[in-house]
């Protein structure tokens, strides 16, 4: 059956990565202006008509917008994204360097995120409407209502600027994990907070299922109803809000990679539309949708493995 | 594994994280003298390090890595770099004696015939920038240090094209210029992290002044906030491009030193002349009196990113005529008197009438540089003031250039760095020659005698001759209230305290500011530092 799924949910993809790719490709020609104009435009503020020219027809721009779109699906289709229009170099590659930063900092955020939430989440549902459960809750909507750049320039002051712990940002060699401390904190308390109220109300939810007062009722000691019933069962799901948060991580954040300098993938797309760099724009925005979905795909398989009470079948 | 287990593993994690960094943050500096520096953009998307790609030369200059044959001192002299000196042999041949002693980083000696292949990177049609260099025919060598430029017609900028990042001096024998550059500037390349960082260390065998730094790590950062607290922190020396509202505290804070120095960008409005009625001189020139360009200066810029315009050329250019020409001042009354002369009549209600309707401008600008919007409403609160109705319309730069060419603009607000390589014949010929690209489609302002004087100078080959003819032509284009111009762009630089900042000076400046980029304020400095010696 899971086989099953596995196969249909497959294939569903398809479709949406095709219309992806050709919302991607087409938000850059409905946006006003000339993509050769543009980019010939120096930083200094002219562009030369001659060179504009060329441009166009180097880059086959001077052909209907329908082949165009054809000729770059066809080569995105296995795998090549076509080159920068600013720096002629592989959009593939230079996509897949700044995913492998964003990936470093995403496993450290994602793990800073269930360090905090998963305790917090439990003691708060555990300790229900005490003072402990009124802090966390209240961490919660802080972490949940404070924008990440605000957090982001706090975290500055006080580690880098009064305390002088932590670069204030900056990328190191993408090594250094003392540059992707703040990033990773601003990135996961975000999740995290997310993540703790999701898991309070789960818990909440199975602590008075029937189940757990049989556990309780068999004589097992409160620390194994509470791990091995409670959480486990609580967690299914909280899947899905992992997995988002994995999918939002591994897409980059656009305003913490950019206040900290990191050379990830929502620096790129930032930096890329602003230098209008189409190809770049075209090639990032369609790699990072790929990996949302499939993302999002894993996480539907998960969910339905670890809880078997949850078919899709057709028939059910 | 139980969860509780998995749980003080993370937790480890963690902590023994936050005590490698702590331990690697202190255990900084030894004998080394590095420099760090913050800047805004660093090469492109993609990250290729060639400067003969588009515009990515300019970042590389920065680094130090890359010379030109020319370049500017910081008073806008031209100045030899890689050459010593030129020759003009006819009225197309220019004969350019080149440097001795100077090898590439990889060791290679530079002669002729490296310098060759390197412009012929720029000649090639392949190149996306080729066509700038059409005035070329030729480039051949006469001997192992002289290189002769043969150009198409007389064309005078011709020396001054060879300032342009573009035509940096690269290593015949580098593998692959993307991602190692092989220059023969004071610093060689380390590293690069694609829109984060690049490092350089000092050149031991450079052919000038010995490097006096050892390291210098460049920070790219967008984000100017982060920038001014790169600095705050100390984790850079220099950061470039600081907020002009956060120049009062900085200012005030005696941990940092803050400057504010001339550049070559100029924030001016397009008129379209091909709609009524700004095809009226008058018009145009009361849109000239109706703005308080000391207040734009003092409101939007704070006072400290700029200072009041007259003409195109800001006042450090060389070939600026701002002394002879006449400044449109503030004046409200006559910029009343003019429009009614136009038929731009006041109305009862003190708004200002054109055809019976009430007379509105549409002021249309971008927001890449941040100071355009605020800007553009000082503007619109003065217009308002004497009657005009204005819109300010934010776009993007490609839709209002769609707008522009498509005729359906009124005033677009922009800026320009207006002599990339120091030569006036580039925005003169873009803007004011009828044919010129900017001339014909946005400003669709044409004046034969200005026309004749362009190309007559571009053809001078006599610097006062030609400085003649740009004079004329700076008069004939203010008069013809061709443009407002508003403002010439100061740049705001932050610099740590004292002591690390003298490092900074100690080194070859040119490599870190754009050539004439280099503030008075550290020249003082520098003089000082010689005193302390």
């Amino acid at each position: 059956m899971l086989k099953e799924y596995f196969i249909r949910r497959a294939l569903y993809l398809l479709p949406v990565l095709i219309f992806i790719s050709f919302m991607s490709f087409s938000l850059i020609y409905i946006a006003p202006g000339d993509p050769a104009e543009i980019m010939m435009t120096s930083p200094s503020g002219g562009y030369d008509e001659a060179a504009v020219e060329a441009f166009r027809i180097a880059h086959g721009l001077d052909q209907p917008f329908y082949i165009q779109y054809l000729n770059w699906l066809k080569h995105a289709a296995v795998g090549d994204f076509g080159y920068s229009y600013m720096s002629e170099q592989s959009v593939f590659e230079t996509v897949l360097d700044a995913f492998r930063n964003t990936l470093t900092l995403s496993v450290l955020a994602l793990a800073i995120a269930l360090v905090i939430a998963i305790p917090l989440g439990v003691v708060s549902a555990l300790k229900r409407n005490t003072v402990v459960d009124d802090a966390c809750r209240f961490g919660a909507l802080l972490g949940v209502s404070m924008p990440n750049f605000l957090q982001a320039y706090l975290m500055i002051i006080l580690f880098s600027v009064i305390i002088h712990w932590l670069p204030a940002s900056g990328f190191g060699h993408g090594t250094d994990i003392s540059y992707m401390i703040l990033p990773a904190i601003v990135l996961g308390t975000g999740s995290a907070a997310i993540m703790m109220r999701m898991i309070r109300s789960s818990m909440l939810d199975v602590m008075g299922k029937e189940y757990i007062q049989t556990a309780r009722g068999k004589g097992m000691s409160e620390k194994i109803v509470i791990i091995r019933h409670a959480l486990k069962n609580a967690l299914v799901p909280v899947i899905t809000v992992i997995g988002l948060s994995i999918g939002f991580l591994l897409n980059g954040s656009v305003v913490v990679e950019t206040i900290f300098g990191w050379s990830g993938i929502g620096n790129l797309v930032v930096n890329s539309i602003l230098s209008h760099d189409y190809m770049m724009v075209q090639g990032s925005v369609l790699f990072v949708a790929i990996i949302f979905l499939l993302i999002n795909f894993f996480v539907d398989i998960v969910y339905v493995w670890a809880n078997p009470e949850i078919r899709y079948d057709r028939n059910s | 594994m139980t969860l509780r287990m998995k749980l003080s593993l993370a937790c480890t994690a963690v902590f023994f994280a936050i005590i490698i960094c702590t331990g690697c943050v202190q255990t900084e500096d030894s004998e080394e003298k590095v420099l760090r520096v913050a800047l805004t953009t660093g090469p492109d998307t993609g990250g290729s390090l060639d400067p003969s790609i588009s515009w990515e030369g300019w970042p590389m200059r920065r680094t130090g890595i890359y010379e030109t044959l020319f370049s500017y001192d910081e008073n806008m002299n031209l100045q030899p770099e890689l050459a010593t000196g030129y020759k003009q042999l006819n009225d197309t041949e220019w004969e350019i004696q080149l440097r001795r002693n100077v090898t590439f980083h990889d060791g290679t000696i530079m002669e002729a015939d490296a310098v060759i292949s390197s412009i012929n990177r720029i000649l090639d049609p392949s190149n996306s920038r080729s066509s700038e260099y059409s005035f070329i025919k030729n480039v051949y060598k006469t001997d192992d240090y002289t290189i002769v430029v043969e150009t198409n017609e007389s064309y005078a900028p011709t020396i001054f094209m060879f300032t342009d990042t573009i035509m940096s001096i690269v290593s015949p024998n580098a593998e692959n210029l993307d991602t190692e550059p092989v220059g023969t500037g004071p610093y060689r390349f380390v590293s690069f992290e694609p829109g984060a960082s690049i490092e350089l260390v000092k050149n031991p065998d450079y052919w000038g002044e010995a490097p006096k730094i050892d390291r210098i790590i460049i920070q790219y950062s967008k984000d100017a906030a982060a920038r001014t607290l790169l600095l705050k922190s100390g984790d850079v020396d220099i950061t470039r491009d600081v907020l002009q509202s956060e120049y009062a505290t900085l200012e005030a804070d005696p941990d940092t030193n803050i400057v504010s120095k001339e550049t070559l960008r100029t924030y001016f409005m397009y008129i379209n002349e091909g709609k009524a009625p700004f095809d009226d001189v008058r018009v145009r020139q009361s849109l000239n009196y109706a703005i308080d360009r000391q207040e734009i200066v003092d409101t939007a810029l704070e006072g400290v990113a700029g200072s009041p315009a007259v003409g195109i050329f800001p006042d450090i250019m060389p070939w600026n005529a701002n002394d002879k020409i006449e400044a449109y001042e503030y004046n409200p009354e006559k910029a009343l008197e003019l429009f009614a002369e136009a038929g731009i009549t006041q109305g009862s209600d003190g708004r200002l009438y054109y055809n019976g309707k009430p007379f509105t401008v549409e002021i249309q600008t971008y927001t890449k540089q941040s100071v355009h919007q605020p800007m553009a409403e000082v503007i619109a609160a003065q217009f308002e003031k004497i009657g005009i109705t204005t819109i300010i319309k934010i776009a993007e730069t490609n839709s209002i250039s769609s707008d522009a060419a498509a005729g359906k603009y009124d005033l677009a607000l922009y800026s320009w760095g207006v002599a990339p390589v120091g030569d006036p014949d580039y925005f003169m010929y873009s803007h004011f020659l009828s044919t010129g690209t900017y001339a014909s489609t946005w400003l669709r302002y044409s004046n034969p005698q200005v026309d004749e004087w362009i190309l007559e100078a571009r053809a001078e080959t006599d610097e006062e001759k030609r400085a003649e003819l740009y004079d004329m032509i700076q008069e004939q284009v203010q008069n013809d209230a061709v443009l407002v111009c508003i403002a010439y762009k100061k740049e705001i630089d932050g610099l740590s305290p004292i002591s690390r900042v003298l490092r900074f000076i100690q080194t070859n400046t040119r490599s870190l500011q754009r050539k004439w980029n280099l503030p008075e304020e550290l020249k003082n400095e520098r003089q000082n530092y010689r005193t302390l010696e």
